[in-house]
């Protein structure tokens, strides 16, 4: 139940970030901006990991037993930055976190698969509907406002 | 080929996720936290320099702009720590409805500088749906 929380919070922490993000890139630049966010995010983390865990020895911890692209999460992150600075402007924004979800979940399913979480049915057709319920919504929003007009809501 | 990019940024996602949850599974939440900016800020500190991008900071920029990446900390842990818990797939759809949730609230209230725009109640019913699937997923772990 803590892990669902955390996970929906999550969710929340997502829309902030990308707001504030979104909006300094416009007036400084993409990349510009993503340095700022990790530097802030640098130093965010340097701060946590002093207050939470003084006690921590670094020389214990086993950095080599670790498969090395576990270590590349920073660099998927800003080339999904990028990524989609490029692609996003491009498709209509009601497709978007369409597509995007969609990525998410077969990848997601995989993954799962791949680190031993089998893929159920049940599994399965809660992804389904996810998918099905956002088309749903979808639906209301372009019959509401036309493709080219839905522009104020959240991109993923 | 974009709408094929845009699936393909979501699968980076879930790529992202699952390398900083086996990074942060494997040694240690926060220094997992620290070695995932730094590789962040290299990675985009070379784009800077490769493509010689200049900073202008004159124009007047709220402080709270600069926030972003506080947020992201906590985004990073928190879904590190659901990782190793519950799996990639249903982290990301659980953020997906807290997502969502989030920007129908900041939407219709038009809060942080966001145009107000009223939240239909037909969506409840896709919201319904949405839930409903969160559920199977859950029950399917």
């Amino acid at each position: 139940m803590l892990y669902i929380f955390m996970a929906f919070i999550a969710g929340w922490l997502i829309v902030l970030s990308m707001i504030f993000n979104s909006n300094l890139a416009k007036k400084i630049g993409i990349f510009q901006s993503t340095l700022i966010n990790y530097t802030v995010g640098l130093f965010v983390s340097g701060l946590l990991a002093l207050v939470m865990n003084r006690q921590i020895d670094i020389s214990l911890l086993e950095f080599n037993a670790i498969p090395w692209w576990a270590y590349l999460g920073g660099l998927v992150g800003v080339a999904i930055v990028s990524a989609s600075n490029y692609i996003i402007p491009k498709i209509p924004v009601i497709y978007t976190t369409l597509l995007v979800y969609v990525g998410q979940l077969t990848f997601g399913l995989t993954l799962d698969y791949l680190s031993g979480f089998p893929i159920s049915r049940n599994r399965l057709i809660g992804g389904t509907l996810i998918i099905i319920g956002l088309l749903y919504n979808f639906r209301i929003d372009q019959i509401n406002t036309g493709e080219a007009d839905y522009n104020t809501s959240i991109k993923t | 080929m974009f709408k094929l990019g845009a699936v393909l940024t979501g699968g980076l996602t879930a790529i992202m996720v699952t390398f900083n949850g086996v990074l942060a599974g494997n040694l240690d939440n926060f220094i997992a936290l620290i070695i995932i900016h730094i590789v962040g800020l290299i990675t985009v500190g070379a784009i800077i320099l490769l493509k010689q991008k200049k900073f202008d900071f004159n124009k007047d920029i709220p402080f709270y702009y600069f926030t972003g990446g506080a947020f992201g900390v906590f985004l990073v842990f928190f879904n590190n720590i659901t990782f190793n818990a519950i799996g990639v797939s249903l982290t990301l759809a659980l953020g997906l409805l807290g997502q969502s949730v989030a920007a129908i609230i900041i939407d219709h209230f038009g809060l942080i500088g966001i145009k107000a725009s009223r939240f239909d109640r037909r969506k409840i019913i896709g919201f319904g749906i949405i839930f409903a699937g969160i559920v199977f997923m859950i029950v399917g772990s």
